[in-house]
């Protein structure tokens, strides 16, 4: 058994990873293909501001992130429906709401502890209830990803199409924000806003980089997420590295790797052209 | 409109800047919190109007100033009860307060990482730094450093590396440059944990007071005396009960306790460095377990101010428990309306390490 797996914070913290790193970009595929590849800081944020509502208000603080994150997932699909083309706006509008929210209201929280346990959640400090709860919210998503994956599919590629086809695109928007909302707020405040916001994305552009389909992209985006957990955690055990920004930049090596591949598959497959454009 | 009196300040934050915008909006949401809420004026004895005002950076400076003022002082600290210091920042309120103050007493070192901007505005004449003379720590705060003092505490790892003699106050110097933390000149700013550095930081503020109001020179020097001989007195407390004591080695959640350590030989093992609330990596993590197993530490410290979520984990990994040692930054609003002062809380630590070392 190698060494680090004699700790049990080492343990949880790679069960927690490898489930995060399988769900999060699960979720994630859909979300970059609806433009929405910021929406995981822009919750993050809205959850930190929920937290503070939440100490203020004597009310408890996880119930105030979740109740946020919810509330600022459906401004975002507001705002989006009202815009559509300019998701992205809605994702920073709400971002920018959430961060101010949260400074102003942070001035408010009257025992700073307790405002900032909310906030630092960190993979390696995860708890036996909280990795229940990593596992418990990562299956639920991956169980609705798989069952309503074809209508995830529809959404996320083009909403008149999918109408056409018969989806009822308001129903999985509005549970899909839900699933989302949910997954990033608590996740977040277990393993630490950075790696679920990273995870969100960074897989997902690897996979697109690669994929030929949409399945094959769901795949590979889960698989980078999973390895870039696992490894990230190894170097953090075995190079002293803080794991959140150890996970984070083995997704980037492994998307930068993935592209640099592609560069070079393509060039042999078609020379001529490449060399033509490159022209 | 509610900003219309702020001064005119060169570099509001963003912070400040919201802040102002709030009041200004009279946001009905926040209208009822802002009584009670800490963004108030802390402090309402800054409203007497008789004796010096002086405005101390946060709660300790402000402890001591009171001790050496007594009732001829009427003192405001700027953090307010329940923060921790090392987040904190003045509001245009605030500073508008330390330009009507006749002495602003502040710890530096580093510990108040906006005071540059701040006293740059000020009269020297009317500015203490409390810290200054006393020589300075360089902050136990970066990783490597912290792994060099494990490899010192035991032995178990074979890599060699270069400070062996990590306990002699002087062999700090050496490795200024990889020290990368919040302080501007990488030392450890909390010097008041030691008594006999608190009492230097009295002495500067007996001088700074003296030369505000020469007149009562004499009672400044009497209540130093007074006070002085209590710092001495719980200096000796620290070092009868703590020399005998077989463990020197502590755990601590942020590594706040370096000149207090050094004064009564013990070795602070920090877990994520002075940010206290940054996530600690991997094998510092495993490191402090395997510390904590070997040396049978019974005791995982953390702080009020601090979320206890890393000590926590380390306590439940190694059956440990989690308890308090102070470094008196800032009180709990039940601390304060208890009475406590500097030496009530340095008592407190003082039982708190007699029963984690004993």
């Amino acid at each position: 058994m190698p060494e680090m797996l004699h700790y049990a914070f080492m343990q949880r913290a790679l069960a927690a990873g490898l489930v995060i790193g399988i769900a999060v970009p699960l979720v994630g595929v859909t979300v970059v293909l609806k433009r929405l590849s910021m929406i995981g800081d822009a919750l993050g944020h809205a959850s930190l501001a929920g937290v503070a509502a939440g100490l203020i208000a004597g009310l408890n603080p996880v119930a105030g992130a979740v109740a946020a994150c919810v509330t600022s997932a459906f401004c975002i699909e507001g705002i989006r429906r009202a815009m559509p083309a300019r998701a992205d706006l809605a994702v920073a509008v709400i971002m920018a709401a959430g961060i101010g929210l949260a400074g102003v209201l942070s001035g408010f929280v009257p025992n700073s502890a307790t405002f900032s346990s909310f906030l630092f959640g960190s993979i390696v400090t995860v708890g036996d209830a909280e990795l229940a709860v990593v596992v418990g919210v990562g299956a639920a998503v991956i169980l609705f990803c798989a069952l309503l994956a074809r209508e995830l599919f529809w959404v996320a590629l083009d909403e008149r199409a999918a109408r056409l086809a018969g989806v009822r695109t308001g129903l999985v928007n509005a549970a899909f924000v839900l699933v989302c909302a949910l997954t990033i707020s608590i996740a977040s405040r277990t393993v630490g806003s950075l790696i679920v916001s990273s995870m969100m994305t960074v897989p997902v552009a690897a996979a697109l980089a690669v994929a030929r389909s949409w399945r094959q992209s769901v795949v590979v985006a889960c698989a980078v997420g999973a390895v870039s957990s696992l490894a990230g955690l190894t170097l953090s055990f075995y190079a002293g590295l803080r794991p959140g920004g150890a996970i984070v930049l083995v997704e980037v090596g492994i998307l930068l790797l993935l592209l640099l591949v592609r560069g070079i598959m393509r060039r042999l497959a078609h020379p001529a052209r490449e060399d033509a454009a490159a022209r | 409109m509610s900003d219309a009196n702020t001064p005119n300040l060169s570099h509001p934050s963003r912070r400040q800047v919201l802040a102002a915008g709030l009041a200004a909006a009279g946001g009905a949401l926040l209208a009822g919190c802002a009584g009670s809420g800490p963004a108030a004026p802390a402090g309402s004895d800054a409203g007497s109007d008789t004796g010096i005002k002086v405005v101390a950076s946060f709660y300790v400076m402000g402890d001591f100033a009171k001790k050496v003022g007594g009732d001829l002082v009427s003192v405001t600290d700027l953090v307010p009860a329940g923060t921790e210091p090392h987040d904190w920042e003045p509001s245009p309120r605030d500073i508008e307060d330390l330009k009507a103050a006749d002495l602003f007493v502040y710890n530096g070192a580093g510990m108040e990482h906006w005071v540059e901007d701040v006293v740059s505005d000020l009269d020297t004449a009317k500015v203490v730094e409390a810290s200054k003379g006393i020589e300075l720590l360089v902050g136990e705060h970066d990783h490597d450093h912290d792994h060099d003092d494990h490899d010192h505490d035991h032995d178990d790892h074979d890599h060699d590396d270069h400070d062996h003699d990590d306990h002699d106050h002087d062999d700090h110097d050496h490795d200024d440059h990889d020290h990368h933390d919040h302080d501007h000149d990488g030392h450890d700013p909390h010097v008041w944990l030691a008594p006999a550095n608190a009492k230097m930081e009295l002495a500067a503020i007996r001088d700074g007071l003296a030369a505000v109001d020469p007149e009562h020179t004499e009672q400044f020097d009497a209540a130093y005396e007074e006070h002085a001989r209590a710092f001495d007195e719980l200096d000796q407390e620290f070092r009868t009960a703590l020399e005998p004591l077989p463990n020197k080695t502590i755990v601590v959640s942020h590594a706040a306790f370096g000149y207090l350590c050094d004064a009564y030989g013990l070795t602070q093992r920090a877990i994520t460095g002075i940010d206290a609330e940054g996530e600690p990596d991997a094998r510092t993590m495993a490191e402090i377990i395997d510390l904590v197993k070997e040396s049978g530490i019974k005791t995982i410290f953390t702080e009020e101010l601090v979320s206890p979520k890393v000590a926590q984990a380390i306590a439940d990994a190694t059956g440990a428990s989690c308890q308090v040692l102070n470094p008196i930054e800032g009180l709990t609003q039940e601390q304060e309306s208890a009475g406590e002062d500097y030496l009530s809380l340095m008592r407190q630590n003082l039982k708190a390490l007699v029963a984690a070392l004993g």
